[in-house]
């Protein structure tokens, strides 16, 4: 039965349809795959590819839906007929949403040592001791206290070794994963990376890894296999794929990755996945392709050359070519970086490339930009928006807990001043809890400061704004299902800040210019938002955002639920926008690399105040703040692997309690002493607008090895 | 996916048996009066008691009048307290449940302990508060019973709309400094309706229950009218002798109650499948 010279999970032709409302829907059509032991294999994807289908198939979950397949062989064993008896056993499995998958209302270890106590009949003080050992492999260091936590005691990050524990109780052979960091935050899930890299050395064991983020599967997988609408279309070893991609699918998610340290424009992919209840025998990514010619409607077929597999009759002839890049004038070498006021306007018209998708992707409405705002052109000037000693405090618990001296307090914003010129990009980077949205809705008067005040073009705006003020400033919110209000259209949407703000006599022609704007069809008028895509219902959040013709704008994760291709056009049109109307925005995002595409300055929040502010250049390279450092070095980068010699890793998460020093101390790697407990840090100024709250001479930081490769 | 699916494409069978059965109570209600076989109110003391017959259906009453008669001239009375009593409390509670919900502090605590005051009394208990001081009527009880229900679709309105203010175009709203009436009309109703509908039509149930058992208490209509539940209290002494005069409105009751939770339930599957889910 072990024969190591056959792989351990082998899929032939999997197909699987479900029935819908609409008719049948064939979520995966003949994909197989094959893991040798103790390989990993990558399977990536945009939402609805099927990724996660592969994993309920795998495991006889797709309860009423329709599996086939020629072959669903586990070690010997028929998945199709049996998976009850492998699963939970011999096959592990790891979810996305560590909080969901825990039981709210059991200890912890009792949950580790169930499938002990079910698949492996030991008795109960053995279950918990071995379940406490697995605890403790997982890299948390004090297991007995957490066996005895209920699942709301704990952070993401361990409630997500706690799953990877349970996964492991029943000693598998196969480890399932399925999206197992994209709900964490970027220094935990660099742990969690980690730790599933050292399970497997020294485990043996054979990992299927499912995620979105190429990055992810660099770190961990030998092979990996992308999956479009449900079909394999290429697969081959992780670095070929990667450094190599030869199927324009996969080209084009790799073209759309913001990648640190490079403002290079990004190229998004023009439409949707395809309806799947419509069957199409030829290539299904044809209508999205640039390469696409007549021939691709005719079935591909799956070719390997030297164990690379691709779905794609012109993948010989389009070997050399890369994601087409439209312009190699302006795009392979962008503009430097303003770093005060807004950019100069990029002039002259845009070459037309032969790739209609990609030139409609660029399109420009016009391409006289505004210089209505030349005054805020010199640093020393008013900047736009101006936040000085801000502080927001959240407390929970009624007036009894405050008597009783049970109230929890957060201190959400801690004494953060932060400054914004117009058209300028900021950048404001930090874990989940840091207190950037906080910052925000404080900037827009959204929330009450409890402390501090708020300028905007040089006069105090008050607790309650005048209309003016928030005209002038707006905000475009990160969940794409939850900003629109579904019961109205999209021209309902966009009319009522054109008629609130009185913006204009002729609200038709504004709210197709907005539709324009934000590169949404007309016709989209009458749509209402469960009839749009995510990626197009955060246009119509922008172009509402943009509708009172605001020179600030708050955008709060604004692209962080999207897929990368959609997110690479709305990243896009953020810089267009501002390029074209000089409007500046504070961009929040916990993911460093969009910052650092898209941001003139980051500032670097850790647990409700700033360590680290300047221009985008000076903060992604040394002298950096230690937390800075690590959130970089966290970033699963694509084709970084050689990365790993300089990688800085924290300890524990942001709930790490902090004392009256520096509140970064408990979990820095680069901790002095003592003074760092104590005393708060101070602000160094290695270079003009470039300040770092640390006690760490400048000299020492700045010998720190670059993170990013320069 | 697929369960749920399928459910929403299951006709809505509860909901056409309710809403039919509704309508023929409706219409009979409406155009009762012309069509019942003898007047309701006629004394022909010569056929007092009469037990059921093809003449009388469901008999005579002591007073010799015609029990079937009676039944359908009564129908307009329960339907009048189920669907204006879930009027009223609606019209109170959902403005209520709104301002609470969008203000928090003073006014949220001010209507929440107001609600919670009324709510901790047993319905009758205030129903009898409010109606025995004057002399009752069909118009006092229907207001009595909506205030009574007032409290329901306050919390109810009150918790959809603390969910709907933290979305986030809510939050868009707010960053375009509009105002409470504005954002609670274009925002926050048009999203909180349907919960709001569904337990309405439950309401109704409730209502037309609770008024006839205040008739039957004597605090609604007074005789000689035909309310089922003053019929089936005025039914009480004769029960051994003549048990068809309150079997006639019973029924009405009955069958009424039952369709109209029909409607109910089906409105709540058509509207709100997150409802459904959450059921299990």
């Amino acid at each position: 039965m072990a024969d190591p010279a056959q792989p351990l999970l082998r899929v032939d032709s999997l197909t699987v349809d479900y029935a819908t409302g609409r008719g049948a829907v064939r979520a995966l059509d003949d994909v197989s795959l094959a893991i040798p032991r103790g390989q990993a294999l990558g399977l990536v994807g945009e939402s609805g590819s099927g990724k996660s289908t592969v994993v309920l198939a795998l495991l006889g979950l797709l309860g009423a839906a329709r599996v086939t397949a020629t072959a669903l062989d586990f070690d010997g064993h028929d998945l199709l007929r049996d998976p009850a008896s492998v699963r939970g056993r011999r096959i592990g499995v790891v979810f996305q949403d560590p909080a969901s998958v825990l039981n709210p209302s059991l200890p912890v270890g009792l949950q580790i040592a169930e499938p002990l106590l079910v698949h492996r009949r030991l008795r109960h003080a053995d279950a918990f001791a071995r379940a406490t050992a697995l605890l403790a492999e997982t890299g948390i260091a004090d297991a007995a206290r957490v066996m005895r936590a209920y699942p709301h005691q704990l952070s993401g990050g361990m409630k997500q070794r706690a799953v990877i524990a349970t996964a492991l109780a029943a000693e598998p052979d196969l480890l399932l994963l399925d999206e197992p960091t994209t709900a964490l935050d970027v220094t935990v899930e660099a742990q969690i990376l980690d730790l599933l890299e050292s399970i497997r050395a020294r485990r043996g064991l054979t990992m299927l890894l499912v995620s979105h983020n190429l990055g992810v599967v660099d770190r961990i997988c030998d092979r990996t296999t992308v999956l479009y609408a449900g079909r394999t279309v290429e697969a081959a070893p992780t670095p070929a794929l990667l450094h190599a991609p030869r199927h324009p699918y996969t080209k084009g998610l790799l073209g759309a990755l913001p990648v640190p340290g490079s403002r290079a424009r990004l190229v998004p992919m023009a439409g949707n996945l395809p309806d799947l209840t419509q069957r199409d025998p030829g290539c299904t990514f044809r209508p999205r392709c640039p390469l696409a010619e007549e021939a691709c409607a005719l079935p591909q077929a799956l070719t390997a050359t030297a164990g690379h597999l691709v779905r794609c009759h012109r993948a010989d002839e389009t070997h050399d070519l890369r994601w087409p890049v439209p312009e190699a004038s302006d795009d392979a070498a962008p503009p430097p970086p303003p770093r005060h006021g807004p950019p100069p306007p990029r002039h002259g018209p845009r070459r037309r490339t032969i790739h209609a998708f990609l030139s409609r992707a660029n399109e420009r409405p016009g391409s006289s930009a505004s210089a209505e705002d030349d005054e805020g052109s010199t640093p020393t000037d008013t900047p736009l928006i101006a936040a000085t000693n801000l502080r927001r405090t959240f407390r929970s618990g009624g007036p009894l807990a405050r008597v009783l001296g049970r109230e929890h307090v957060v201190h959400a914003v801690d004494d953060v001043s932060i400054a914004i010129a117009r058209g300028e990009i900021l950048g404001l980077v930090g874990e989940s809890g840091s207190g950037k949205s906080t910052l925000g809705r404080l900037l827009l008067r959204l929330l009450g400061a409890d402390a501090g005040g708020v300028r905007f073009d040089g006069i105090d705006v008050p607790a309650v704004p005048p209309r003016a003020f928030r005209r002038r400033a707006q905000i475009v919110f990160q969940n794409p299902d939850t900003t629109l209000n579904p019961r109205q259209t999209v021209e309902a949407i966009l009319r009522r800040p054109l008629h609130h703000f009185a913006i204009t006599p002729d609200p038709e022609r504004e709210i197709d210019r907005l539709l324009d704007l934000v590169r949404l069809p007309r016709g989209y008028r009458g749509r209402y938002p469960h009839q749009l895509s995510g990626g197009e219902k955060q246009r119509v959040s922008i172009a509402r955002a943009l509708a009172s013709a605001p020179d600030f704008v708050v955008a709060d994760e604004a692209v962080s639920a999207l897929d990368v291709s959609v997110q690479a056009a709305v990243l896009n049109l953020f810089a267009d926008l501002r390029a074209r109307l000089g409007v500046a925005y504070l961009f929040i995002s916990h993911d460093i690399g969009v910052i650092a595409h898209i941001a003139d300055r980051i500032a670097v929040m850790y647990r409700g105040a700033l360590v680290e502010q300047g221009a985008t250049p000076d903060v992604l390279h040394p002298p950096y703040h230690p937390y800075t450092e690590a959130l970089l070095s966290a970033v699963p980068i694509v084709g970084a692997r050689d990365r790993h010699a300089s990688r800085v890793r924290l300890t524990g998460d942001a709930t790490t309690t902090p004392g009256p020093g520096c509140r970064f101390a408990p979990r820095c790697p680069r901790r002095l002493g003592p003074l760092c407990d104590t005393v708060p840090p101070p602000w160094q100024r290695p270079a003009e607008g470039h300040a770092i709250a640390c006690h760490i001479p400048l000299a020492e930081l700045a010998s720190a090895r670059p993170v990013l490769a320069s | 996916m697929s369960a749920t699916l399928a459910a929403h494409h299951r006709p809505p069978r509860l909901l056409a048996l309710g809403a039919i059965v509704v309508a023929g109570f409706i219409l009979v209600a409406i155009v009762g009066a012309f069509v019942t076989p003898y007047d309701p109110t006629h004394f022909a003391v010569r056929l007092r008691f009469d037990p059921p017959s093809f003449a009388h259906p469901f008999g005579t009453d002591e007073f010799g009048r015609d029990v079937f008669s009676r039944a359908l001239a009564g129908a307009r009375y329960s339907l009048a307290m189920g669907f204006g009593a879930t009027a009223i409390s609606l019209v109170l509670g959902v403005p209520l449940g709104l301002l609470a919900a969008f203000h928090r502090g003073a006014v949220d605590a001010a209507i929440m302990r107001g609600v919670d005051l009324l709510i901790s009394l047993p319905p009758i208990l205030l129903g009898l508060l409010i109606l025995a001081v004057t002399p009752p009527s069909l118009w006092k009880t229907i207001l009595a019973v909506g205030i009574i229900y007032v409290p329901i679709l306050t919390r109810l309105t009150r918790a959809v709309a603390l969910g709907l203010l933290e979305e986030d175009f809510v939050q868009a709203a707010r960053a375009r400094g509009e105002g409470a009436v504005s954002i609670l009309s274009r925002e926050i109703l048009p999203n909180a309706w349907p919960p709001i509908i569904v337990e309405s039509g439950l309401r109704v149930t409730f209502a037309i229950l609770l008024g006839s058992s205040l008739s039957f208490l004597g605090l609604g209509p007074q005789p000689p009218s035909s309310e089922w539940g003053l019929m089936i209290a005025e039914s009480r002494g004769f029960i051994d002798e003549a048990p068809w005069i309150g079997l006639a409105p019973g029924l009405c009751l009955c069958a009424l109650l039952i369709a109209v939770n029909l409607f109910g339930e089906g409105l709540r599957e058509a509207l709100d499948p997150r409802l459904r889910g959450r059921d299990g």
